[in-house]
């Protein structure tokens, strides 16, 4: 029983590092062009704020998150870049009941890379779109 | 009764004044109200009293019109607080870059890297003061989100370059 604590503890302890470091690798990596809030740049950063889960209900949209250039292309080992990528879902996107991402999945992904990232990027936000009869807030940019 | 009450503290008093010095006392009275005093200039007193992702304000951090200080490790551009603002603020009359490249500086005050955001100041022309290129961390132009040679006015409609700020966004763990 005494481990079993032992054990708990330290696992919570590696979540909450994981956690920090997850915060550490969004501000050096994420936060110069989509902001501390993750609201982005009207018209030329993406908004992650509050909608960016809304990916992970359309096919393909899972895959992309982790193959957009920002993501696969930073300078983080796969274990880093799928903690930063749990780290926006959860803390910016407020996203709940997901699968977090694993560093196998994120470097299998990772090595795919995108040709056309606007065109898959506007399809995905199609059928975003298609699938949810509430209006939607803005995909693109923050409003001001 | 009142008589062995007094001599009972009579006894005690000359007891005490036998065994103890004066200046002894005021001696360890002293170096306590010192100690007291010396407290918030411990290292662990002064990093409980900081913010977290804020540099621990009763430490010297330098000049911030001088090239040298530590907030402008990576800094490549003219220093805002030698154009009408300060370290992160942009001079009246620019708007700041909402994008910007990041990095880290050790503040030597306190021994700790903190993430730096270097946001460009635009809508005027060249500020020409305080010029300082420090390029700790810069990367080349093909890797654009570490570059210092960027103009990160990009997208902004004011595009032209005036300055730089330096603004603490966070501290590494």
């Amino acid at each position: 029983m005494r481990h079993l604590l032992a054990l708990a503890l330290m696992s919570a302890s590696t979540i909450a590092i994981a956690a920090r470091d997850a915060r550490f690798d969004y501000q050096m990596e994420c936060q110069g062009c989509h902001a501390a809030d993750g609201g982005g740049t009207v018209a030329s950063v993406p908004s992650l704020k509050d909608h960016v889960g809304k990916f992970l209900d359309v096919p393909g949209g899972r895959e992309f998150l982790a193959q957009v250039p920002g993501a696969a292309q930073a300078p983080l080992d796969d274990t880093a870049l799928a903690q930063v990528l749990n780290f926006i879902l959860r803390e910016i996107g407020h996203a709940d009941g997901f699968a977090p991402y694993t560093a196998d999945e994120v470097a299998r992904l990772r090595r795919t890379p995108l040709t056309n990232v606007a065109a898959t990027r506007a399809a995905l936000v199609r059928e975003i779109e298609q699938r949810s009869s509430a209006p939607q807030p803005p995909i693109v940019g923050r409003q001001r | 009764m009142k008589s062995r009450f007094d001599a009972f503290f009579k006894q005690r008093a000359r007891e005490l004044a036998r065994f103890t010095s004066r200046r002894g006392f005021l001696s360890a009275l002293g170096t306590t109200l010192l100690g007291i005093g010396a407290m918030p200039l411990l290292p662990i007193a002064r990093a409980a009293m900081s913010k977290p992702g804020e540099p621990d304000a009763s430490t010297p951090q330098g000049d911030d019109t001088a090239c040298e200080y530590w907030r402008y490790c990576a800094l490549d551009g003219f220093i805002a607080a030698c154009c009408g603002g300060d370290a992160h603020t942009c001079p009246p009359g620019t708007e700041m870059s909402p994008v910007a490249w990041v990095g880290t500086c050790r503040n030597p005050a306190d021994g700790k890297n903190y993430v730096v955001s270097y946001n460009d100041c635009c809508g005027k022309t060249f500020c020409q003061q305080c010029f300082c290129n420090r390029n700790e961390g810069d990367r080349p132009v093909y890797y654009a989100s570490k570059s210092n040679d960027v103009n990160w006015c990009m997208g902004r409609a004011g595009i032209v370059y005036n300055s730089t700020v330096s603004i603490v966004i966070g501290v590494e763990p």
